[in-house]
């Protein structure tokens, strides 16, 4: 790519923000900081970035708001959201509402990197397919094939049930983002049929980990999100 | 003077009726009959014929009715009265004679005086106890009213200053998070920076692991305050256990790049209610605690299984093991103590653990293993949860 890729930082705190803008400019992006929402929103109209990087514990507006805001303009970018550890319910919330991505404080910058990477390069493939349905997900050794309902780990096939080839299809089509419990129980069990099925999606993918040997502490396909949802691993 | 006086009256009074009632009623009887003989006796001396020996018994009468229990003495005494004055203060004297006019009037007259003045007093007794019962309790009931109020003042007090003091956990917990955050974060961007030499780099890789344990240890700080006070209750969801414990690993093992830890599922499949993100700390705190303090940091392991109705999660080296001082602390349940030689700064981390567990109702547990080095055990209860 000619041109650096443009991400917008809405964080109050200057130092944070600080070392964010000299790591995203180490590696090669340009970084447009903004210490409220509203200069935030302005500076998106403005400059039209990439990605956004977007904390939701903000001084003038509510980060929900913003990221509300955002979400209704024609131009689409990625938002990651960086919110603290103990405010789950929040970042299930940004995360339902269309947000990308989430980091927890305090975070590394190698992590945020890596994010940023993953949110970019999804966001570059949705360009190019375009609505596209792809019929083969490839990740590493994984090969999920939709039109053969089959699913082959380093080539040699594993038997899932229907809901768990639901579930492994679903984080496939996704892979990258998150996926919160409620955002897969309503794809797998319908708008009513989720409600106290929660045990049900997560007896579901403990034995999808078992059938593909992960070990939850080195996944090398599916991420926990801890108190959050799931993620399948892109890179 | 007039509280010295009645001090007095209500020392005698006390002393009064320490003494059994029978011998007291009819000491008191016995007393003012004299007295009243005495006096009459006297009297007679004096006047000659004419007497008001009578009187004089109708007011000892009186005062024993008063100072008695119940009528019988009051009666006998007015009886007895009215023999005395027959016998000793009517004409003829020293014998008992009913010819003289108008007596078995006076005798009547007299008893009947007597029992009356007894029903009064008996009331006048009765009514004065009932007072004083009544004056006690509405003593009571202030005294109750007084300390209900005083509970409900400290009821509130306890729950503004939980208020106050969970507005200032959360505004240190956000107001320390975040500067650390900043000096962790520019202390690794500048750790990427190709132009560091290599003494500046060990000293920034010191900032970091620094600002990255000060991190923790609010967080620890945060969660004993909260686990020790009650003042949160834990937010208990179901989970699975070996995703808390991947994630417990994977923060570990961005802190410690170097050391060799080791997660070891079993078949069962552990999903019980608890507090993720404490239980998630307990786990992080136990690895560190091994890589830290075991002096091994290549075969750090944490397994998980299920023993009968409980999940455990263990974390075991093969380092140096514990110390007498720190298995005693642990077995007997107490808090470790926050510093110390034996414990090597285990304190905090260790302390919080067991809060957290006990908060959960679980079991925590510590002992050196047969083939070297330590193992921490902690249990949580899964009762039920077999099924699935």
């Amino acid at each position: 790519m000619s041109e650096k890729q443009t991400i917008l930082i809405i964080e109050d705190d200057k130092a944070i923000s600080n070392f964010i803008s000299r790591a995203l400019t180490a590696s090669d992006y340009r970084a447009i900081p903004a210490f409220t929402g509203r200069e935030g929103l302005s500076l998106f109209f403005s400059h039209g970035p990439d990605l956004v990087l977007l904390d939701l514990g903000l001084p003038d507006m509510d980060g929900l708001e913003i990221l509300s805001q955002l979400r209704g303009l024609p131009r689409e970018a990625p938002v990651i959201i960086i919110s603290a550890r103990d405010r789950e319910s929040e970042k299930v919330r940004a995360l339902d509402m269309g947000a990308d991505d989430y980091v927890v404080k305090p975070f590394g910058v190698s992590e945020l990197l890596a994010r940023i990477r993953s949110a970019l390069r999804r966001a570059d493939r949705m360009k190019l397919s375009q609505g596209i349905r792809r019929d083969v997900y490839q990740i590493k050794d994984l090969m999920v094939d939709l039109s053969k309902h089959q699913v082959l780990l380093a080539g040699e096939e594993i038997h899932f049930t229907q809901n768990e080839f639901k579930i492994i299809e679903l984080l496939a089509i996704h892979a990258g983002k998150v996926l919160t419990y409620d955002f897969i129980l309503e794809h797998i069990w319908g708008p009513y049929g989720g409600t106290g099925s929660n045990q049900i999606l997560r007896v579901n993918m403990a034995n999808i980990r078992r059938k593909l040997k992960e070990n939850p502490s080195e996944p090398q396909y599916i991420h926990t999100e801890l108190g959050i949802g799931y993620r399948m691993l892109d890179d | 003077m007039k509280d010295r006086l009645w001090a007095c009256w209500r020392w005698l009074e006390e002393r009064y009726y320490r003494v059994p009632a029978i011998p007291r009623n009819l000491g008191v009887t016995a007393l003012f009959l004299w007295e009243a003989y005495y006096a009459s006796g006297i009297l007679i001396g004096h006047t000659g014929g004419e007497n008001n020996s009578a009187l004089i018994f109708v007011l000892a009468v009186a005062l024993i009715s008063l100072l008695t229990t119940g009528y019988f003495y009051g009666i006998v005494a007015s009886i007895v009265g009215a023999l005395f004055i027959n016998i000793y203060f009517m004409e003829p004297y020293e014998v008992f004679s009913l010819s003289r006019t108008g007596y078995p009037v006076a005798m009547l007259s007299m008893l009947t005086v007597s029992c009356m003045v007894c029903a009064l007093t008996a009331r006048v007794k009765k009514q004065a106890t009932e007072a004083v019962r009544r004056e006690k309790n509405t003593k009571a009931l202030y005294e109750q009213n007084e300390k209900l109020n005083a509970e409900k003042a400290a009821i509130q007090l306890q729950s503004e200053r939980i208020a106050i003091r969970e507005s200032i956990l959360r505004a240190v917990s956000h107001d320390l998070r975040t500067p650390l955050t900043s000096i962790s974060g520019a202390a690794s961007v500048l750790l990427e920076s190709p132009d560091i030499s290599e003494k500046n780099v060990s000293m920034l890789s010191d900032i970091k692991q620094d600002a990255d344990s000060l991190i923790v240890m609010v967080e620890n700080l945060l969660s004993v305050t909260r686990v020790r006070d009650g003042t949160m209750s834990l937010k208990m969801r179901e989970e699975l256990l070996e995703e808390v414990a991947g994630d417990a690993l994977l923060t570990t093992r961005r802190r410690f790049p170097d050391c060799k830890v080791e997660l070891e599922l079993t078949e069962d499949i552990l999903y019980l209610p608890m507090d993720p993100l404490l239980i998630r700390q307990v786990m992080v705190n136990l690895l560190e605690n091994a890589i830290r303090h075991s002096g091994d940091q290549e075969h750090i392991k944490m397994r998980l299984y299920r023993r009968d109705d409980w999940a455990v999660a263990e974390v075991e080296d093969q380092g140096r093991g514990l110390s007498p001082e720190v298995l005693q602390a642990v077995r007997a349940g107490e808090t470790m103590p926050l510093n110390g030689d034996a414990t090597r700064g285990m304190g905090i981390g260790l302390s919080v653990c067991q809060s957290i567990i006990k908060a959960h109702g679980g079991f925590f547990a510590a002992e050196n293993r047969r083939t070297g080095g330590a193992v921490f055990r902690f249990g949580l209860p899964a009762e039920g949860e077999s099924a699935i």
